[in-house]
């Protein structure tokens, strides 16, 4: 097991690097320069200024270089500094982390809640009407996307209910009232589409755990439908599940960066969000990295929980 | 039947017509169990350890043994699905290892394989034209009207029909699909067909259609078959002889009556009367005595005797002692067990049946 | 009468498919008697599966018994509800799965399935942990201190087998219903686990009623014999009188075809032209007639009764029921 977690983080660090220094290049590659806007921003374009500019940024110097002591940072845990900011964008990140984690934590609660438990009362009403007003719903949650959703959410909210979120955020430990209001709707409108999907696929495993062998032996052992369904059918049709919560927390974190912004959330997402807009090269290769770190830390995780849920997994 | 390349008696490759069809020499299958970051070998599973046997032409050779003795796995390295360890099989007369791709190619349109499962065995989405087919455009011996003249032929044998051609595998019964599965093998005019558990899935009334079929394609055909089975009742009924395997190794080889009536190694005479007995006042009148325990794990097999710890006549130094295979009169083999007494409880289940049989046909005779 | 502790009388059981309802299986009736082992034969399609399963009421969301009877120690169990048969399940009447492998809940200890079968009749969790032990000594589990708290993945086949029966005994059933036990073993782990039901029976007094493919097996450990073919019982009686003197010509057949039967003699095997009917295309008269060598005219148009004759002997056949014409047996016909 230890050995496998190490292989695990082996090949995360190797996927890492890869996905870093491929988007050193193309970040570099697209159109659009961040001296120009800046530049812009201030109200004078000049060669003269730019080319200083560049100089002063180090962004005058060979791509493959700039690269160079971009890794090399990396690797001494240097991030590099914001182009705009001119700060650390560790600092930056260490900053802006506890909004998204907060977020990215209470919308996999939305998702895992309401999709396992909407896909386990599916299968067990299988053929119902129950079951199909669920299935109906998971497909509609699937295909809308979640910042269509959160803008109806925040629509709906002020025109119906006269409702809107506090506008300047707080921290949990500052407002947990407060903060709360301004997390539930981003972190439904994001939990929705996962737990569609988690609800989905809750069901067929169920469906799949609930017509086998053992399920009927212990049936026939004079167990009530509770103790079928719960302690056996639902434990044992866990391993998919945990799955598709490892590869749907990369969608849940792509999904930050786009729900922040229109909440206006002051977390890692709207920040990268920004940074892109604004070509700010260290931010977003930083961004990268913490969100593959994240969603393979959370892979790694879900492996080990395996393990916990499954003895034939444990070991082996 | 007009462009059907038809396979002379003796290969255009040079083989005899009188030896074996197939030779089989000190053949050993491992299968390395990796494990760890660097999947370091740690040990070996041991499917396969020094097997010999040889095939006559038109002869039934049933290789048979309880789960993990290897004999599927022998079925696979003979038709180089998988490759062995070491040892050789040589087929008509050719090392299977020496020849080039070009020529394994047509060394396996002589030699076929029927498998198990009739369900999983046959592609959905084929018709049973293109299956049965298939081998005869592979290996370029029909094509168009010649080859669906073939076909037709070939399901005619299995006791199909032309309006079969046309349906695909889930319009038909299994036995139906084993048919299939047998007209397939059949295609290509092989010497050697494998047969791999290929009634084992069937209910016992259609089994006892396929099994008569594959009796009388040999007769008509002259095909050698190497019988892979568990099922002893449907060796006794098939084979000319049959090889017992144990963990990997033959314990037994011998013609089928002498091996059924005259088990000569303990673990023979344990599978023998282990076989339930259809006759319900034989199968109280005999006295048995049940193997200990399950097949252990061909990764670690016992030392010594690889039977020893479920042995009835084990002793101390069967731990030890690994008995060789000796040939014995009339070509049979068995591994040579110091321990070994015909028949220690008095009548065994086999040799009972037999002297009841007798009894009745003289009864009947009179 | 005799003492039955389960008598299944013109059991139907439906089950709903896309092209509408069929009878898996349609008028079965046979009892089993207090402490002896029934075997209830069939190949693939007879519908013996179904019959075990609908006793327990443990069929598929598609399947339901829509005729007949089951009476279970005086007691009619067809129409019981749901919480009433789980009474039954386990505590009275148990069961034993044909493959081990996947017939325990692979992520618990072989202990928590054996004191789950107990707990849920009510015996008390720490009574429960010791009653488990001492059920897998009853099984002649090797090493049983330590098989209790192995997961089904770590047990040979044959151990396997052995926990699942040590949980079909856990409260003393008095029938225990073995749905192809052995079919999925190695046969020298068969003729293990046939030994020990044997012998299990004798100490526990519990009826048996074991479905089998199998002939032999049968041979080996029935009291008596239902044979049945596509859902339907063709013929019953003791081990003897079927196997050795078979009256059914489906029963006859079904041996002659057995390579067990005839090997080593050099006779031939005589197969059973054709296939099993399809329960969606059943023949109009006798359901073996367009298999049987011996059907004439009225096999095709009617279908032939359950008929008795002799003592507890029962066959579906008209060469019984017309045998009563030509004064051969005593043949009568059972309502």
């Amino acid at each position: 097991m230890i050995e496998y977690v190490v292989r695990r983080i082996l090949s995360g660090l190797i996927v890492l690097f890869l996905l870093s220094t491929f988007l050193f290049f193309v970040m570099r590659a697209v159109p659009g320069d961040v001296v120009r806007l800046q530049l812009a921003d201030a109200g004078s374009v000049t060669d003269e200024r730019m080319a200083e500019m560049e100089a002063e940024l180090g962004l005058d110097r060979p791509a493959l270089a700039q690269y160079a002591s971009w890794l090399g940072g990396v690797v001494r845990g240097d991030l590099g500094d914001s182009l705009w900011e001119r700060r650390p964008v560790t600092e930056m990140i260490i900053e802006r982390f506890p909004v998204t984690f907060e977020l990215a934590f209470l919308s996999i609660v939305v998702a895992v809640g309401l999709g396992i438990v909407t896909g386990v009362a599916s299968a067990i009403r299988r053929g119902t009407v129950t079951d199909d007003g669920l299935r109906v719903a998971s497909v509609l949650g699937l295909s809308v996307p979640n910042f269509f959703l959160a803008l109806l959410m925040i629509t709906s909210a002020s025109v119906w209910f006269n409702w809107v979120a506090p506008l300047s955020y707080r921290r949990p430990w500052d407002d947990l009232g407060v903060n709360l209001q301004q997390m539930a709707m981003p972190a439904i409108a994001l939990g929705v589409s996962v737990a569609a999907a988690i609800a989905r696929l809750t069901r067929s495993s169920m469906l799949e755990v609930l017509g086998s062998d053992y399920i009927r032996t212990v049936r026939a052992k004079g167990a009530s439908s509770r103790l079928v369904n719960y302690k056996h059918a639902l434990r044992n049709s866990l391993i998919p599940i945990l799955t598709l919560i490892g590869l749907q927390f990369g969608a849940l974190l792509g999904g930050t960066v786009i729900l922040e912004s229109i909440f206006g959330l002051p977390g890692v997402g709207s920040m990268i969000f920004r940074a892109v807009e604004q070509r700010d090269y260290p931010v977003i290769q930083a961004g990268a990295i913490l969100y593959g770190t994240i969603f393979v830390a959370v892979n790694i995780a879900v492996d080990i929980t395996y393990g916990l849920i499954d003895p034939r997994i444990r070991r082996s | 039947m007009t462009t059907v390349a038809e396979q002379p008696d003796a290969g255009p490759t040079g083989g005899t017509v009188d030896g074996p069809v197939l030779e089989v020499e000190h053949l050993t299958k491992h299968f390395p169990i990796r494990t760890g970051l660097l999947q370091r070998t740690v040990g070996h599973v041991r499917a396969v350890d020094d097997v010999s046997f040889h095939i006559d032409r038109g002869e039934t050779l049933a290789l048979v043994g309880e789960s993990g003795c290897g004999k599927t796995t022998t079925g696979r390295v003979v038709l180089r699905l998988i490759d062995p360890t070491s040892g050789t099989v040589r087929f008509d007369g050719q090392d299977l290892a020496e020849v080039d791709a070009d020529e394994l190619r047509g060394l396996r349109q002589r030699m076929q394989i029927i498998f198990q499962d009739p369900y999983s065995s046959l592609d959905p989405r084929m018709s049973t034209a293109d299956i049965v087919g298939e081998g005869l455009a592979i290996h370029g011996m029909a094509s168009g009207q010649a080859q669906l003249d073939r076909v037709t032929d070939l399901l005619e044998k299995v006791g199909l029909s032309a309006r079969d051609l046309r349906k695909f595998p889930h319009q038909f019964s299994g036995g139906q699909r084993q048919r299939i599965g047998v007209a397939r093998a059949l295609a290509t005019n092989p010497e050697l067909i494998i047969c791999d558990e290929a009634v084992s899935a069937l209910d016992v009334s259609v089994q006892a259609q396929v099994l008569n079929l594959l009796k009388d394609l040999q007769t008509e055909l002259g095909i050698s078959y190497l019988f892979i089975t568990h099922d002893l009742n449907v060796v006794r009924y098939i084979a000319d002889r049959v090889a017992v395997m144990y963990l990997g190794q033959i314990v037994e080889l011998a013609e089928t009556e002498q091996l059924f009536t005259d088990p000569r190694h303990p673990y023979t005479r344990s599978l023998l009367s282990s076989v339930p007995i259809i006759d319900p006042e034989l199968a109280r009148a005999t006295v048995r005595t049940p193997l200990e325990g399950d097949v252990p794990s061909p990764s670690s097999p016992p030392s010594g005797c690889r039977f020893h710890n479920r042995c009835p006549q084990a002793v101390e130094r069967c731990r030890h002692y690994a008995p060789v295979l000796v040939d014995l009169n009339d070509g049979r083999q068995a591994r040579e067990c110091p321990e070994y007494r015909p028949e220690p409880f008095g009548l065994t289940a086999q040799s009972y049946r037999e002297s009841e049989l007798l009894n009745q046909g003289t009864e009947a005779g009179e | 009468m005799h003492d039955a502790v389960l008598r299944i009388a013109g059991l139907r059981t439906q089950f709903r498919t896309r092209q509408g309802t069929v009878d898996a299986v349609s008028d079965v009736s046979f009892d089993v008697r207090r402490g002896e082992t029934v075997a209830l034969v069939g190949e693939s399609g007879s519908g013996k599966s179904v019959t075990a399963l609908s006793v327990l009421q443990l069929l598929e969301s598609t399947g339901s018994i829509a005729d007949g009877s089951i009476v279970f120690d005086g007691r009619e169990l067809v129409g019981l509800s749901e919480k009433e048969m789980r009474d039954v399940r386990g505590r009275e009447i148990s069961m034993i799965f044909q493959d081990p492998s996947t017939c325990l809940d692979p992520v618990f200890t072989i202990e928590d399935q054996l004191v789950e079968a107990l707990t849920i009749h009510g015996t008390a969790r720490s009574d429960a942990r010791g009653r488990a032990l001492e059920l897998l000594r009853m099984v002649r589990m090797p090493d049983p201190e330590t098989r209790l708290n192995a997961y089904p993945h770590e047990l040979s086949g044959g151990q396997r087998q052995r926990a699942m029966i040590a949980t079909a005994l856990a409260l003393d059933p008095q029938l225990i219903i073995a749905d192809e036990p052995t079919t999925a073993l190695d046969v020298t782990v068969q003729a293990q686990i046939l030994d020990l039901i044997r012998t299990l029976q004798a100490e526990t007094g519990a009826a048996v009623l074991f479905v089998t493919h199998d002939l032999g097996v049968v041979a080996e450990i029935a009291d008596r014999v239902v044979v049945m073919y596509a859902g339907r019982v063709v013929e019953q009686g003791s081990v003897f009188q079927v196997l050795k003197d078979p009256r059914n010509p489906y029963t006859a057949a079904l041996l002659a075809s057995m390579p067990g039967a005839v090997a080593g003699t050099g006779q031939r095997l005589t197969p059973i032209e054709g296939v099993v009917p399809s329960l969606l295309d059943m023949p109009s008269g006798c359901r073996f007639a367009p298999r049987c060598p011996h059907a004439w005219d009225r096999c095709h148009e009617a279908d032939p009764p359950l008929a008795a004759f002799d003592l507890n002997r029962e066959s579906r056949c008209w060469l019984e029921v017309d045998g009563a014409v030509d004064g051969v047996g005593t043949a009568e016909v059972v309502g």
